[in-house]
C-alpha cells in the first residue's frame, strides 16, 4: 500500500485504539448483481469515516449491512467485538449499540417529537419513563430544537426532523452512529443546521459513519475518507490526501465531475 | 487494512449460535410450530366430525348424486331431474345464469347512474346519490324479499298474452322474455364463429398495421365484425359439413377410457414432483449470480425442503389417501367426452338459433308462462332484480370514484393537443379511468354472484337452495355443503382469472 | 393511498400531516349566493340536453314520488301491523315485566355515546344558519309537494274495506275524467313540446346568452305535465275517492307541518342577512338533539296510541290506557344522552377528560359482554360452586400469572425468560392436547386460562422495564383474569330472566348483538390475518391466504348454515352451541377475511422507512407491530373498516333465512302469520329496510367525513 507519510501517521495513531467496526471480505448480491464485493475496512473508536462514491455504488448497502437492515452474504462484519451472525442475541445487542440517521429522517408520524424520541429508551432500554424523558429533552437541547417536544414530526421542517431523527438515534445511547446521507432530501437553507449537529458529535468524540456528498463536511470533520465505486472500496485517505493527492484514476474521474 | 487487530476478530469469531438463537431457525421453528397448531386443529375437528357420525351411523359419501330426487324444482334446465346429481347441475346452471346475466346488467346500470352522479344536471346527480345511498344501505336480503313480496300483488297469469303484445310478459308468476333457444346443429356453427374469430383477428391485425403504416382510416374493428359477419352467415346453412367433428370427440373418449387408474396416478405424480422441482429450478436459477450459485442460507434451504415435503404430500393423497381419485378421474372425463361427442353428433341439419316469443300454456287448473320463452319465477325475478339494483349502487361509486381518479391535468392536457371530446374519453379518460376501477369491480362481480345464494329466502332454484333440498330429503349436509364450497370457490376464481387477464392487458397499455 | 406510496420523497409532510392533532376538514371556499332564477339557468337549464334531462327527470321524480306515496297512505296498507307489533320487532319476546333492563341498556350506551361525542369527537363548525334554514324550507315544500301528489283517499265502508265503484255505473263525465283517459297522451304532448322547445332555443342561441327563456318557458311546461299527473288521479274510475277539496281538507294537518317547517326556515332565511346567515354555526349535535327533544315531545303531545300484546295474542289498543308507553323512557335516554355529552363537552380541556380516554374505550369494548351478560340475562349464579371452585380458580391464576409476568418482565431476564415462557406454551399446548385424549380432567377455562398465560409470558419480555412498570403489568393481568373469569361464570349459569327461544332475543335487538359480537371477534382474528398475510415468512402468509380467500369465496349463507347446522358435529361430545352463538362464529370468521384484507391495504401503506428505523432503534418485531406498525396502519383503513361494519351490520339479515328470529323475519315472517296481520308483509319489510337505513346511511356518513378529514383517497 502506498500511501503518504500523513496517513501513515494516522494510521499509527489509530492503531492504539479499538477496533469499531471490522468488515472482511464482505460480499452481497440482490439477485445476480453484485451490490459489495469483498469490502475490508476497519474503523477505529472515535473515528469519523465519511463514505463517498457515486450513486449505485454500494455504499448505502454497506452501511445499512453495519445494523443488519440488510443481511451480508459472505464475510465477516463485527462491530464492537460482537460479529453479526444470525444470533438473535448479537443482533439486538448491535442494533441498541448502533445509531443510524436515514436520508429520508423516517420519524414516527402518529407521535409527539418527545415520544419519538422516548420510545426505544423506554421500550428497549427499559428505563423508567421519567430518566427517559429528562434524557430526551436534553438531547433535544443538544440538536437545538427544545421547543418543538409537544410537536408532531408533521409539522416541523425537514431540517428540525432530521435533527430529532438524531437525537432520537442518541437517545440510545449508542456507540457508533451511522449516517445515510442525512442531508440528501433537505432543501439547501436546512442543511447547515443538520451539518453543525453532526460536527458537533464528531467533536464529542463520537465513533460515526457517513454516507454523504457533502464535500465540505467530509474535508472539514472527516478523519478519513472511503471512496467506492461499483461494490469495491477503491481508495482510502485522509480529507487532505484524498482532494489533493488522489491516486486511483477513478478517483480522480468522481472528483473532477462532482467538484 | 495489514494492521488489523486479528486477536479482536479471532476472539469475536463464534461458531453457530445454540438453535434458540438462531434467527433463521427460530422464524422456521415459529412457522411449524403455527402450521403444526393448524394441522393439529383441523385433524382435531375432523376427528371429532368422523366419531360423531359414526355413532350416529353415518359414513361420508357421495353416492347420495347417483339416487334419485324426489320432488322437481321450480324452474331450470330441467325441473323434473332423475338424481340429485343433476338437479345440482340444473341449480349450478341457474346461478351462473343469474350470476352471468346479473353482472351485464348491474355494469350497465352501474356505469349509467355512476356517470350520471357526476352529470352537471343538478336533478340527475341528486337522484343518481339517492339511489346510490338508498340502495347500498339496505341489506340485499330484504330488498329481494321487498320484490318477492311487490311481484306477489301483480296480476296473476292469463291465457292472452302480457302488456307489451306478447314480447314481455309481468305476472304474478315472475317474468318472461323472449328467448334464444339453442337448436340442432348450434356446436357445429360454433366452431364456424371460432374460424371466423381467427380470420378476423388476423384482418385486423393487417388493417391495424396498414393503419400504422399510411396513417389512413382502416376500421380495424368494423373489419373484424364484418369478418365475424361473413363467417356467421356462412355457417349459418353450412353447418352440417361439420357433422363429423363428434367422431373425434368419440375416439378420444374411448382412448380415455381406456385408461387404467393407475396410469393415471403416476401422471398425477410426476406432475406433482415436477411442479416441485420446477419451483426448485426457478428458486435456484434466481439465487445464481455470475459467480456462481450464491452459498444457500438456512432459510434457502427450509424453503427448498418445504417444496420437496408438498410434493411428496400430494403425492401421498393420490396413492394413498384417495385412490378411488384416478378412476373418478377416468369416469367423469370420459363422461365429458361423451356429452361434448353427442353434442357434435352427425346429422343436424336445422338453424342454430331460434327466437321465441314468451307463450302461456294451461296444463292443470292454472295457466302458467310455457316453455317458448325466458321465465323468470317469482323468486328468480326478486334474486336477479335485488342483485342488480344493489349491485349497480356500488358499481356506481367504483366508477365514479374512477373517473374523478384521473387527474384534471389529463383532461386538460388532451384539450391542449386538439383532442376531440370523444376521442379524449375514450383514449385518455376511459383506460386511465378503468385501471382504477378494475380490481374493484371484479370484487363487486364476486360479490353479485355469491349474493346470488340468498335466492333460498325467495325458493329460486340455484345451487344453494337445490343442495338445500338435496340434504333436507338424503341427510347429507356434510357432503352438500362441502359440494357448495367448492362450487363458489370454482366461481371466485374464474372470475379473478377473468379480471386478472384484463388487468394484465391494461398494465400493457399502461407500457 | 397506493397512489401517495409511489413517490416517498413527495409523502412525509403530507402523510405526516395526517397525525397533527386538530385537523379541521378542508373548507371549500364559498361561492357567492346566486339568485334562484340563475340558479336554475345554471343547473337545470343550460343546454338543450341538459334541459331535456332535467325535464325527464322531474317526471320521473314526480312519479316515482307519487307511487311511493301512494303506497305508503293506501287505506290497503295495514300500518297497525307494525305499530302493533313494535316491541317485537325490537326485542321479539323479551319479558315484559324484564324490560327495565332494555333500557338500563339503552341508556347506558347513550351515556357511553354521549360521553364519547362530547370528549373525543372532532365536530367541525358544525351546521350554518344558511344550510339549516334551507334544509328546512325544503322539508316544508317537500310536503306540500307530497300533499297534493298524493291521490285522494278511498271511500271506506264501516267494515274499513275500500269501496269500489258498481261495474255498471258509467262514470261522470268530469274535466277529471277526461284528464285520466287522456292522461298519457297529454304528458307525450307536452313532452314533445318540451323537445321542440329546446331545440328552438338552441337555434335561437338562447342557452349561449343565458336568457330566462327556458326555465321559464320548460318550467311551465314541467308544471304542467305534474298536473296532470295530479288530476288525473281525481278521475280513475274504479273505486270511490273523495273530491279535491275534501283531499286537502283532511290533510290539514301535514299542511301545518309544511307551513310551520318553510316558516321557520324562512323566517331564519330572512331574519339574518346573507353574512349572517353563512357564519353563524350551530353544533351538528345540537340539531340533533333538538330533532330528538321535538319527537319526544310528540309523544307526550299527541296520541300516537300505545299498543300492547295481551295473554299471547297481539292487540293494539288506540288511547293512553295501556302502561306500556314508551314516552317516560325515551325522555330519560335523551336526557341521559344529552347531560353526557354535555359533561364530556365540559371535560374536554381539562387532565381529567385526557385520562378518562383509554378507560372509556376499554368501557366500550367490555360493555357488549356486561349488558349481554349480566344486565339483559341476569345470571342465576350457583353460589356453592362460585365460593368453592370459581374464585379459588381465578385467584390461583391471578397469583400465579401475576408472579409469572412480574419475573418475566424482569430487564434483565434475557434468554432464561424465553425458554421459560417456551416452556410454558408447551405445557399449555400439552394441556390442550390431554383435553383432547382425555388424559385428565380440568375444567375448560383453566385451560384457556393457562394458554392466556403462556401466550402473555411469551410476549412479557417485549414489555419488560422498572418495578412501576411492571407493577402495572401484573394489575393488567389480574384484571384480565378477573374479567374473564367472572364472564365465563356468567356465561356458564342458568338466566333468570325467561325467554321462550334459544335466544335471549330477537329482532333488532338480536341484529346488533349478532353484529357487535362479530366484530369483537373478528377484528383481532382480521389484524391478525393481516399481519401475517404481509408477513415476510412463507407459512403463515401461505396460511393466511389461503384463509382470506376461501373465506371471501365462499358465500356467507353457506357457512352460516355449517355453523348452525353442523358445526356441532365437529365439537368434542356433549358440547354444543347455540344457533345465535354457531352464527356469530360464522360470522366472525367471514368478516374477519374481509376485515384482513382492509387492514392488509393500510400495512402496506405504511413506508418502508417506518420499519427500518424501528429495526435500527432496536424494537423486537412484536415491538414494532404494537407500537409504530398498527397504529398507523389502522388509522389509514379505518374509512374501509367502517364500511365492513356496515356490511357486518347489513349481513346479520342472514340469520332470518338460517331460521333466527331476526328484525328480518319478524317482519317477513311473524308479522305475516299473525292471525289478524295474514299476509301483511310489505309494511313490515318497508319499516325494516327503513331502520336499516337509518343506521347503514349514518355510518356510512360518518366515515365518509373521516375519510375527508384523513385525506385518505384524496390525490
Amino acid at each position: 500500500m502506498s500511501v503518504s507519510d500523513a496517513t501513515t501517521a494516522l494510521t499509527e495513531e489509530l492503531a492504539a485504539r479499538d477496533d469499531m467496526i471490522v468488515c472482511e471480505g464482505v460480499n452481497k448480491w440482490f439477485g445476480d448483481f453484485q451490490a459489495l464485493d469483498g469490502i475490508a475496512a476497519v474503523i477505529k473508536e472515535r473515528e469519523v469515516v465519511v463514505v463517498l462514491g457515486p450513486s449505485g455504488s454500494g455504499k448505502s448497502t454497506w452501511i445499512r449491512c453495519i445494523n443488519r437492515l440488510e443481511a451480508h452474504q459472505e464475510g465477516r462484519i463485527v462491530v464492537d467485538g460482537v460479529e453479526l451472525t444470525n444470533d438473535l442475541r448479537n443482533i439486538e445487542k448491535i442494533r441498541s449499540e448502533v445509531g443510524m440517521v436515514f436520508q429520508q429522517f423516517n420519524l414516527f408520524p402518529h407521535l409527539t417529537v418527545l415520544d419519538n424520541i422516548m420510545l426505544a429508551p423506554i421500550w428497549v432500554r427499559k428505563k423508567p419513563k421519567d430518566e427517559a424523558e429528562e434524557l430526551a429533552r436534553s438531547l433535544l437541547e443538544r440538536v437545538g430544537i427544545p421547543e418543538q417536544a409537544e410537536k408532531y414530526p408533521g409539522q416541523l421542517s425537514g431540517g428540525q426532523q432530521q435533527r430529532v431523527a438524531i437525537a432520537r438515534a442518541l437517545a440510545m445511547e449508542p456507540r457508533i452512529m451511522l449516517f445515510d446521507e442525512p442531508t440528501s432530501a433537505l432543501d439547501p437553507e436546512m442543511i447547515k443546521e443538520v451539518l453543525d449537529v453532526m460536527k458537533e458529535l464528531a467533536l464529542s468524540g463520537m465513533t460515526m459513519m457517513v454516507v454523504t456528498h457533502e464535500m465540505g463536511f467530509a474535508r472539514e470533520v472527516a478523519d478519513r475518507v472511503i471512496f467506492m465505486e461499483d461494490g469495491q472500496i477503491v481508495e482510502t485517505g485522509t480529507p487532505e490526501h484524498f482532494f489533493t493527492n488522489p491516486q486511483e484514476e477513478r478517483t480522480k474521474l468522481f472528483l473532477s465531475q462532482i467538484l | 487494512m495489514s494492521n488489523t487487530d486479528q486477536a479482536t476478530l479471532a476472539a469475536s469469531q463464534s461458531e453457530r449460535p445454540p438453535f434458540y438463537r438462531d434467527a433463521t431457525i427460530v422464524k422456521w421453528l415459529a412457522q411449524v410450530a403455527a402450521l403444526a397448531l393448524v394441522v393439529f386443529g383441523l385433524v382435531f375437528f375432523t376427528t371429532q366430525a368422523l366419531d360423531n357420525l359414526d355413532r350416529q351411523g353415518i359414513e361420508i359419501r357421495y353416492d347420495f348424486l347417483s339416487i334419485g330426487l324426489g320432488s322437481d324444482l321450480r324452474e331450470g334446465i330441467d325441473t323434473d331431474p332423475d338424481t340429485a346429481g343433476r338437479a345440482l347441475w340444473v341449480g349450478a346452471v341457474n346461478t351462473i345464469r343469474i350470476a352471468v346475466g346479473g353482472i351485464v346488467a348491474a355494469t350497465i346500470l352501474g356505469v349509467l347512474v355512476g356517470v350520471g352522479r357526476l352529470s352537471s344536471n343538478w336533478i340527475v346527480s341528486r337522484m343518481c346519490s339517492v339511489y346510490i345511498e338508498t340502495l347500498r344501505n339496505i341489506p340485499l336480503l330484504v330488498q329481494i324479499i321487498f320484490i318477492w313480496a311487490l311481484v306477489a300483488t301483480l296480476p296473476n297469469v292469463e291465457l292472452d298474452q302480457g302488456p307489451i303484445n306478447g314480447l314481455l310478459h309481468l305476472s304474478s308468476k315472475g317474468v318472461s322474455v323472449p328467448r334464444l333457444h339453442i337448436d340442432d346443429g348450434f356446436y357445429q356453427w360454433l366452431i364456424f364463429l371460432l374460424a371466423g374469430w381467427l380470420a378476423g383477428s388476423y384482418v385486423k391485425r393487417r388493417r391495424e398495421r396498414l393503419h400504422d403504416a399510411t396513417g389512413r382510416d382502416t376500421y380495424p374493428v368494423l373489419s373484424f365484425l364484418a369478418v365475424l359477419a361473413v363467417f356467421g352467415a356462412v355457417g349459418w346453412v353450412a353447418h352440417p359439413i361439420f357433422g363429423w367433428v363428434g367422431a373425434i370427440f368419440d375416439f378420444i373418449g374411448d382412448g380415455f377410457s381406456s385408461l387404467t387408474p393407475i396410469i393415471v396416478q403416476v401422471v398425477l405424480s410426476l406432475a406433482a414432483l415436477a411442479a416441485a422441482a420446477w419451483w426448485i429450478r426457478r428458486f435456484l436459477a434466481r439465487l445464481r449470480t455470475p459467480a456462481g450459485l450464491m452459498k444457500l442460507t438456512d432459510d434457502d434451504k427450509f424453503r427448498i425442503i418445504f417444496a420437496g415435503v408438498g410434493a411428496l404430500a400430494v403425492i401421498a393423497f393420490v396413492l394413498v389417501g384417495w385412490p378411488g381419485l384416478s378412476s373418478w378421474i377416468i369416469n367423469s372425463g370420459t363422461d365429458l367426452l361423451g356429452v361434448i361427442a353427442d353434442k357434435f353428433g352427425d346429422g343436424r341439419t336445422g338453424r342454430p338459433i331460434d327466437v321465441k316469443a314468451p307463450d302461456v300454456v294451461q296444463v292443470g287448473n292454472f295457466p302458467n308462462p310455457g316453455p317458448a320463452g325466458l321465465n323468470l319465477t317469482q323468486g328468480g325475478t326478486a334474486v336477479f332484480f335485488g342483485v342488480v339494483l344493489y349491485t349497480a349502487s356500488f358499481i356506481a361509486e367504483i366508477v365514479r370514484g374512477g373517473i374523478l381518479a384521473v387527474p384534471k391535468g389529463q383532461t386538460e392536457a388532451a384539450q391542449a393537443v386538439g383532442l376531440r371530446r370523444v376521442t379524449m374519453l375514450r383514449r385518455v379518460i376511459l383506460p386511465q379511468a378503468f385501471r382504477v376501477i378494475l380490481p374493484p369491480l371484479g370484487n363487486q362481480y364476486l360479490n353479485l354472484t355469491k349474493n346470488t345464494s340468498l335466492a333460498i329466502a325467495v325458493g329460486y332454484s340455484d345451487f344453494v337452495q337445490v343442495g338445500q333440498i338435496v340434504y333436507n330429503q338424503t341427510g347429507k349436509s356434510l357432503e352438500v355443503i362441502s359440494l357448495w364450497m367448492l362450487f363458489y370457490l370454482a366461481c371466485s376464481l374464474t372470475i379473478s382469472v377473468i379480471v386478472n387477464f384484463f388487468n394484465v392487458r391494461m398494465r400493457i397499455v399502461e407500457r | 393511498m397506493t397512489s401517495t406510496m409511489g413517490d416517498p420523497a413527495a409523502t412525509p409532510a403530507a402523510t405526516a400531516d395526517l397525525w397533527a392533532q386538530e385537523r379541521e376538514p378542508a373548507q371549500k371556499p364559498e361561492e357567492p349566493s346566486l339568485s334562484a332564477g340563475e340558479w336554475l339557468g345554471r343547473n337545470l337549464f343550460s343546454s338543450p340536453v341538459n334541459s331535456l334531462l332535467t325535464v325527464v327527470f322531474t317526471l320521473l321524480v314526480l312519479l316515482a314520488g307519487r307511487g311511493l306515496l301512494n303506497f305508503t297512505f293506501s287505506e290497503e296498507r295495514v300500518w297497525r301491523a307494525v305499530k302493533t307489533n313494535m316491541r317485537f320487532l325490537f326485542t321479539h319476546a323479551y319479558p315484559q315485566e324484564q324490560y327495565a333492563r332494555v333500557w338500563f341498556c339503552v341508556g347506558a350506551v347513550a351515556v357511553l355515546s354521549g360521553l364519547s361525542i362530547g370528549l373525543l369527537a372532532k365536530t367541525g363548525r358544525g351546521i350554518s344558519m344558511k344550510k339549516l334554514s334551507m334544509n328546512l324550507m325544503a322539508a316544508g315544500g317537500a310536503i306540500a309537494v307530497g300533499i297534493l301528489l298524493r291521490e285522494p283517499s278511498a271511500t271506506v265502508d264501516s267494515e274499513g274495506l275500500v269501496v269500489h265503484r258498481e261495474p255498471g255505473t258509467a262514470l261522470d263525465d268530469s274535466f277529471a275524467g277526461w284528464i285520466d283517459a287522456n292522461s298519457l297522451a297529454l304528458l307525450g304532448l307536452l313532452l314533445a313540446a318540451n323537445v321542440a322547445l329546446a331545440v328552438w332555443f338552441r337555434y335561437q342561441g338562447v342557452y349561449l346568452r343565458g336568457g330566462p327563456e327556458p326555465r321559464t318557458a320548460h318550467g311551465v311546461l314541467v308544471l304542467a305535465s305534474a298536473a296532470v299527473l295530479i288530476v288525473q288521479q281525481y278521475g280513475e274510475g274504479e273505486i270511490v275517492r273523495e273530491s279535491f277539496g275534501s283531499a286537502m281538507a283532511d290533510r290539514a294537518w301535514w299542511w301545518l307541518a309544511a307551513a310551520l317547517l318553510g316558516a321557520a326556515g324562512g323566517a331564519l332565511w330572512f331574519g339574518l342577512g346573507d353574512a349572517r346567515r353563512r357564519n353563524t354555526f350551530v353544533p351538528a349535535m345540537y340539531v340533533f338533539f333538538g330533532a330528538g327533544a321535538l319527537m319526544v315531545l310528540s309523544a307526550w303531545v299527541y296520541p300516537w296510541g300505545h299498543y300492547a300484546f295481551l295473554e299471547g295474542e297481539f292487540i293494539s289498543e288506540p288511547g293512553s290506557t295501556v302502561a306500556m308507553t314508551t314516552k317516560l323512557p325515551w325522555t330519560v335516554m335523551l336526557v341521559l344522552l344529552v347531560a353526557s355529552f354535555e359533561a364530556g363537552r365540559a371535560l374536554r380541556a381539562t387532565p381529567a377528560g385526557r385520562r378518562l380516554r383509554v378507560p372509556l374505550n376499554l368501557l366500550w369494548v367490555l360493555a357488549p359482554f356486561v349488558l349481554y351478560w349480566a344486565v339483559l340475562r341476569d345470571p342465576d349464579l350457583d353460589w356453592d360452586h362460585v365460593l368453592s371452585t370459581d374464585i379459588p380458580m381465578a385467584l390461583f391464576f391471578a397469583a400465579f400469572g401475576g408472579l409469572a409476568v412480574w419475573f418475566l418482565a424482569h430487564p434483565r431476564i434475557g434468554e432464561v425468560g424465553r425458554v421459560i415462557a417456551v416452556a410454558l406454551v408447551g405445557v399449555a399446548v400439552l394441556n390442550w392436547v390431554a383435553a383432547f385424549f382425555g388424559w385428565y380432567p380440568m375444567l375448560q377455562k383453566a385451560r384457556i386460562s393457562f394458554l392466556l398465560l403462556a401466550v402473555v409470558a411469551l410476549l412479557a419480555h417485549n414489555f419488560a422495564g422498572d418495578r412501576t412498570h411492571r407493577m402495572r403489568l401484573v394489575v393488567a393481568w389480574v384484571a384480565i383474569m378477573a374479567v374473564f373469569h367472572w364472564l365465563v361464570t356468567l356465561v356458564n349459569s342458568p338466566s333468570t330472566v325467561d325467554t321462550p327461544t334459544d335466544a335471549l332475543f330477537g329482532g333488532f335487538a338480536t341484529t346488533l348483538t349478532v353484529a357487535t359480537f362479530t366484530l369483537l371477534l373478528a377484528f383481532p382474528m382480521g389484524v391478525l390475518l393481516a399481519l401475517a398475510r404481509t408477513s415476510k415468512l412463507p407459512i403463515f402468509r401461505v396460511l393466511a391466504t389461503a384463509y382470506i380467500e376461501v373465506f371471501r369465496g365462499v358465500p356467507l349463507i353457506t357457512l352460516l348454515f355449517f355453523f348452525v347446522l353442523i358445526f356441532n358435529l365437529f365439537l368434542p361430545g356433549g358440547m354444543s352451541l347455540t344457533d345465535i352463538a354457531g352464527a356469530t362464529i360464522g360470522f366472525a370468521l367471514f368478516s374477519a377475511a374481509y376485515l384482513a384484507e382492509n387492514i392488509r391495504g393500510g400495512l402496506q401503506a405504511v413506508r418502508r422507512g417506518q420499519y427500518e428505523a424501528s429495526d435500527a432503534v432496536g424494537f423486537s418485531t412484536v415491538q414494532r407491530t404494537l407500537f409504530i406498525v398498527l397504529p398507523q396502519a389502522l388509522r389509514v383503513s379505518i374509512p374501509p373498516l367502517v364500511g365492513q361494519v356496515i356490511a357486518t351490520f347489513k349481513e346479520t339479515s342472514l340469520l332470518a333465512v338460517a331460521g333466527m328470529f331476526d328484525f328480518l323475519r319478524i317482519a317477513d315472517k311473524v308479522i305475516s302469520a299473525q292471525s289478524e296481520f295474514l299476509g301483511v308483509k310489505r309494511e313490515g319489510l318497508l319499516f325494516v329496510s327503513f331502520i336499516y337505513w337509518i343506521f347503514a346511511y349514518n355510518m356510512s356518513k360518518h366515515s365518509q367525513r373521516i375519510e375527508k378529514r384523513l385525506g385518505v383517497g384524496e390525490r
